[in-house]
This record gives structure tokens, C-alpha cells and sequence, in this order.
């Protein structure tokens, strides 16, 4: 009985211990710093030299047709090249030619190891990808986003305008989508003082509505800190669409009509969507809708341009760059991914 | 005595699990509301090893700036901006530019559907071309010159100002280029030296909006804004707001861009503004001035230190 007493303590023991050991990794830091009992692991055993009958850890063929009295490989017989195959039917130098041994030697040397100088290579560090884990993936996600914006770059109108898009991601960084405006128009400071103080009148064409086809591509990801505290992840996406719109010429004098024009617009922009949640970002960005417009005709009186035909007819064509700041709450659908590691 | 060691075995176990927890932590164990216990991280700094890119440095960029839809002259320049930062996320600096003003597209249209001045004068003196006849005819509109030469100018503006810095971060382009940035927000003291040059032969009214006593007769006023001095050259002092971002190439040198806001009380048309038929201070408002600037920022000293 007491013998096998001995034996349940002892295992009680280890069991309190490995305890002690689980709950405790600094303990186990402490015992690899050498300040603990436990000795380090053992180091791999070099691979024994080849002799005969000897395992060296490959695979050795003995030469079944070899004489009896062949003798082992001697000590100074060089190994195969790939260390794991030893020709055994491979003639022998004879008993003491040291020059043969040398010049051999010499020879196998020579084919291991390359001439030329020596260069510091960091191949092993860039095969070492160090991947932080992106808190957000859009692969095969939809991006539902309301969207508000506004004119930058007439000093005229000023457009708001609301609306939204639905993006597709075929890949992180790749999405097509559309999206759609509605626009009201403002009219600021300029378009007064220029008929009260000029008395001119100005020209001025207002958009209703417009809508794109989008492609999406997201060349730059990284993250900030506010305050030190709090780590927020943001990337910057560029669009490139091609979609439709239309224009409304604002009559100078309102006994005339005005029209409207059917524009083509391609547009170009850039973003930055901040993420929030798994399913929430916030973007904020410029596009320039690009387009040929109709104004009306500087010459409008009775019998000339009079209909809102004629002055279409012979309204004056220009470029404009409609460069427009959006911002937009951005709903995620699937709300939630899964995480796939990238390299 | 296998209850003596089962107790020393447990003191130890206990001993190492504390152990172990006051080397997670630096700091005492803190306890949260709901009673959990938690290590330090909640509380310790997002970022550790940071470069320190702006505590402690000189900032010295040379920019380019442009005003952002402007309504009758554009003011593009170039300058300087000299900052010292103070801490991380605190600095104080100063921002000087001199410019030139280039006539918005309003402008460009609308001044050759304008008479010139010489044949402004001539329909004035009515059909038989001799000013003080009952024939006389005032025309409203400005001559080309009446109204160019009343536009304002702005060959210098800057601002003094504190800038706080509270987002930091890295970015990775085309995960080839990794660099730091920073987003800043300043506010501070706007000042702008505004220029107007109206010759005396347009700008000739010497009382606008006012009568005055010639003799014993009393001169009323013209109720002819076009020919009043324009009233807005000289220092002007407001608000200065703006927000950028630092984009770092390496340790000491940084793409700056920013969008600045000048603001301060200004009459850009230096035409009658509240349509008293007078140009007059009364004319002035303030006035928000949006400029987009880029710039190329140095740190002094060049060598950067990081946190711990």
C-alpha cells in the first residue's frame, strides 16, 4: 500500500505543478532566462559521419556486389553532395595518397561552395510578412450609402444635393456601383451683387437630378490615432463613372421659357471612408462630374429665340466641371464577415 | 503529510497566479465597475515606439496658396509658415503670403459687355455731347473702368495662430509606400493688407452719400455709387481657422496641405453693397476667405526621436 500512496502523491504533485506552470507564463519566461530549474532543450545531435554500417540519417545502399573484404568508406572519403545518399561502388583512392584526398577534397569544395564575394541578402526578411489583421473586410459586401453634398466650385449657385449609392466589392479593393442625385439649387452672393452693381444679369444653368455608374478602386489603406487613444482604420478610394444628368436653364427674363438639357457625365473622385463598425463607415470625398452644357442664348427678345426651342437650338455649348464634396453614412450588408488572412 | 504538501502546493499556485498578474501589469490591478479584474491595457497608449515627428521641432514650410471660388479675383501667392511645436498634439506658428489677384470668369465676362469709360462720359452728355444740359443722361451701370478698378486686391494676408494636432497615423499606398501623417486644426488671428487702385479722374466723388456746403450753397450727394472711392484698402484683422494634413516623406520632410479660412470684414466689389446709391464702410461685411495651400514642411532639428 504505502508504495502505491508514494505513487498517487507524486502524481498530485505534477498535477499542482502543471497548474502552476498553466497559470503562470511568467514563470516559464523566467525559467528560459535561465533563473529556473529546468534545463534547456537539447539541442539537435549533429548527423554522425558516414562510416560503414553507420545510419546517418539518410538512406545508405550498401553495394550487395561489393567483395567481401571491400573495406568501409574511409574517414577521408568525401560524402555525396546531397548528404543523404553515399555511393558505396564508387572506386577508393588507395591507402595513404593524401593528394588524392586533397585534390578530391578540392574538387568537392569547390563545387559546394561558390566563388565571388560575399553579399548580405534580405530575402529571409521579406519572406517574413508580419500581417496586423485588417479590422475590415468589404470582399463580397454591399455598401448602402445615403449621401449628401454640395457644390465647390461655382460662385454662382450652389447646388445641395441628397442622394445615394450601392456598391458591389468584387474583391478589398475593387467595387462597381451606382449611384443617384437630386439637387436644389441656391443662388449666392454674386448672382445679386452682379445684377444690382454690374447690371448684368448673369447666365446661369441649375442641375435636377443625375445619376452614375461607378467603378471603385481603394490604392490606400492605414489607420491614425485619435488622441492618442483611440485607433481608428481609414483608406482612400478613387472613382471613375460614366452616367446621365439633367440641366435647367434659369431664364434671365422670365417671360421666356427655359429648357432643359440631357447631359452625359463622366466623373472623377476620390474619398476617404473612415471605419466605424463592422458594418458602419463614414465617407467623405470630391467628384468632378464632368459635362457639356446648354446656356441660354445672350440674344432673347421677341421673334428672336422667343420659344424654348429656338433658344435650345441655338444655345451656347460649354465644359463645365461640376466639383461636388460629398459626405455619407455608409450600412454594410452582410453586416458581418469573415476574416480571411491576406499576404 | 500529504496535507501538508497539498497546502504548500497551493500557496505556491496561488503565490505565482499574483505573480503573474502583477507582471501583466504595471500598474496595481484595477478593478472595473462591473468588478472584472483588468490589466493596464485599457489604459495604456495606442501607439508605442512612435516617432515623434513634430514634438520639440521647427516647422518651416514654403507654400503655394490660392483662394477656393473666388467671386471676383482670384489671390494666388506663395509664402511661408513657421511653426513650433510644442507638444504631440500642440503648436504655435505664423503664416505669411504675398499674392497676386487674377479676375474670376464673372469678371472676365462681364467686363467687355461694359462700356469704357470715355464712352461712358460721351452718352452722358446726351445727344448734343455737352455735359450740364437738360439732356444729360445718367446711365447706371459702371464703365468697364468703374467697375474693375474698384475690385479689391490682397497682396498680403497670414494669421497667427495655435494649430492642435489630434489624429496621427500610417497609411500604405499601393501597399508598396508606407508613410505617417497627421491631420491639424488651427485657429487663430487673421490679417490681410487689401489694396483698391481707383484713380482719381473714376473714383471723383469727394462726398459720396453726403451733402456738402459749397459757399452757401449745399452740394447733395450724387446717388452715383460708380464714381465713390472703393473704401476697402487697409489692414485688416479677423479670424483665422483652417485644417490640413502632414504627409511625411521621411523624418524631416512633409508634404502640407491645408484649406485656411482668412476671415474679416471686406467689400471684394467695393461697389455699393447695401444699395444706398453711396459706397460706404456701411458696404463692409464679414467675409469668409477659403485659400487652399500646399507646401513642403522641413522639422528642425532633422533627427527624430521616439516614445518609449
Amino acid at each position: 500500500m504505502k508504495p502505491l500512496r508514494m505513487r498517487s502523491l507524486h502524481r498530485s504533485a505534477l498535477v499542482v505543478a502543471a497548474l502552476a506552470l498553466a497559470a503562470s507564463p511568467a514563470f516559464a519566461d523566467k525559467g528560459k532566462k535561465g533563473g529556473g530549474s529546468k534545463a534547456p532543450a537539447p539541442a539537435p545531435a549533429p548527423a554522425p559521419a558516414p562510416s560503414g554500417g553507420g545510419d546517418a540519417g539518410g538512406e545508405i545502399e550498401m553495394d550487395s556486389s561489393a567483395p567481401a573484404d571491400s573495406k568501409p568508406a574511409a574517414s577521408g572519403t568525401a560524402p555525396a553532395a546531397d548528404g543523404s545518399e553515399i555511393d558505396m561502388g564508387e572506386p577508393e583512392p588507395g591507402p595513404g595518397d593524401l593528394n588524392a584526398d586533397i585534390a578530391k577534397s578540392d574538387a568537392a569544395n569547390a563545387a559546394a561552395i561558390k566563388a565571388g564575394p560575399v553579399t548580405k541578402t534580405k530575402l529571409s526578411w521579406q519572406d517574413i510578412v508580419v500581417v496586423v489583421r485588417k479590422p475590415f473586410l468589404k470582399a463580397h459586401r454591399t455598401e448602402l450609402m445615403p449621401m449628401f453634398g454640395t457644390t465647390m466650385n461655382d460662385n454662382m449657385v450652389r447646388h445641395y444635393a441628397v442622394g445615394g449609392s450601392i456598391s458591389y466589392f468584387l474583391t478589398d479593393v475593387l467595387a462597381i456601383g451606382v449611384e443617384g442625385f437630386y439637387y436644389r439649387p441656391s443662388f449666392r452672393e454674386p448672382f445679386d451683387l452682379v445684377a444690382r452693381q454690374a447690371r448684368r444679369l448673369p447666365t446661369v444653368n441649375t442641375y435636377n437630378w443625375s445619376g452614375a455608374l461607378d467603378f471603385h478602386y481603394v490604392p490606400v489603406y492605414g489607420k491614425f490615432a485619435i488622441l492618442d487613444r483611440k485607433l481608428v482604420t481609414w483608406e482612400v478610394q478613387f472613382t471613375a463613372g460614366i452616367g446621365a444628368g439633367q440641366s435647367e436653364v434659369e431664364p434671365r427674363d422670365k417671360k421666356y421659357p427655359g429648357f432643359t438639357n440631357l447631359l452625359i457625365e463622366p466623373n472623377l473622385g476620390a474619398s476617404m471612408r473612415f471605419f466605424l463598425a463592422k458594418w458602419l463607415t463614414v465617407n467623405i470625398g470630391v467628384r468632378d462630374y464632368v459635362f457639356l452644357d446648354k446656356f441660354e442664348p445672350v440674344n432673347r427678345a421677341p421673334g428672336m429665340n422667343e420659344t424654348a426651342a429656338e433658344a435650345k437650338d441655338n444655345a451656347d455649348t460649354k465644359l463645365i466641371n461640376n466639383v461636388m464634396f460629398q459626405i455619407g453614412l455608409s450600412f454594410w450588408v452582410p453586416t458581418g464577415f469573415e476574416y480571411t488572412t491576406f499576404r | 503529510m500529504m496535507k501538508k504538501f497539498s497546502i504548500v502546493a497551493a500557496l505556491t499556485l496561488g503565490a505565482l497566479t499574483v505573480s503573474t498578474a502583477q507582471e501583466a501589469s504595471a500598474d496595481p490591478t484595477p478593478v472595473a465597475s462591473t468588478g472584472r479584474r483588468l490589466n493596464g491595457l485599457p489604459k495604456d497608449k495606442a501607439v508605442r515606439h512612435r516617432r515623434l515627428l513634430v514634438r520639440g521641432r521647427f516647422e518651416l514650410a514654403p507654400l503655394f496658396e490660392s483662394t477656393i471660388n473666388a467671386d471676383f479675383r482670384h489671390i494666388i501667392g506663395g509664402g511661408a509658415k513657421l511653426e513650433y511645436h510644442i507638444g504631440d498634439m500642440l503648436s504655435i506658428g505664423v503664416i505669411g503670403v504675398g499674392s497676386t489677384s487674377v479676375n474670376t470668369g464673372v469678371v472676365k465676362k462681364i467686363i467687355p459687355t461694359l462700356m469704357t469709360n470715355d464712352d461712358k462720359i460721351k452718352a452722358e452728355k446726351g445727344p448734343d455731347g455737352i455735359a450740364g444740359n437738360s439732356d444729360d443722361v445718367y446711365i447706371r451701370e459702371p464703365s468697364r473702368e468703374e467697375f474693375e478698378d474698384h475690385l479689391n486686391k490682397m497682396p498680403f494676408h497670414g494669421a497667427a495662430y495655435v494649430s492642435l494636432t489630434p489624429w496621427y497615423g500610417k497609411l500604405a499606398a499601393f501597399s508598396q509606400a508606407y508613410v505617417a501623417f497627421d491631420f491639424y486644426f488651427q485657429a487663430g488671428v487673421a490679417f490681410a493688407q487689401v489694396t483698391s487702385t481707383c484713380p482719381s479722374n473714376i473714383c471723383s466723388d469727394t462726398h459720396p452719400g453726403t451733402s456738402v456746403m459749397s459757399g452757401t450753397d449745399t452740394i447733395p450727394p450724387d446717388n452715383n455709387p460708380n464714381n465713390d472711392p472703393p473704401l476697402n484698402s487697409g489692414t485688416k484683422i479677423g479670424l483665422y481657422l483652417g485644417g490640413g494634413i502632414h504627409v511625411f516623406l521621411n523624418d524631416f520632410i512633409a508634404l502640407d496641405l491645408t484649406v485656411r479660412d482668412y476671415a474679416f470684414e471686406d467689400n471684394p466689389s467695393g461697389a455699393d453693397y447695401n444699395a444706398n446709391l453711396a459706397v460706404t464702410d456701411s458696404d463692409n461685411r464679414f467675409l469668409h476667405h477659403l485659400f487652399f495651400g500646399a507646401g513642403v514642411s522641413i522639422m528642425f532639428p532633422t533627427t527624430v526621436k521616439r516614445t518609449p
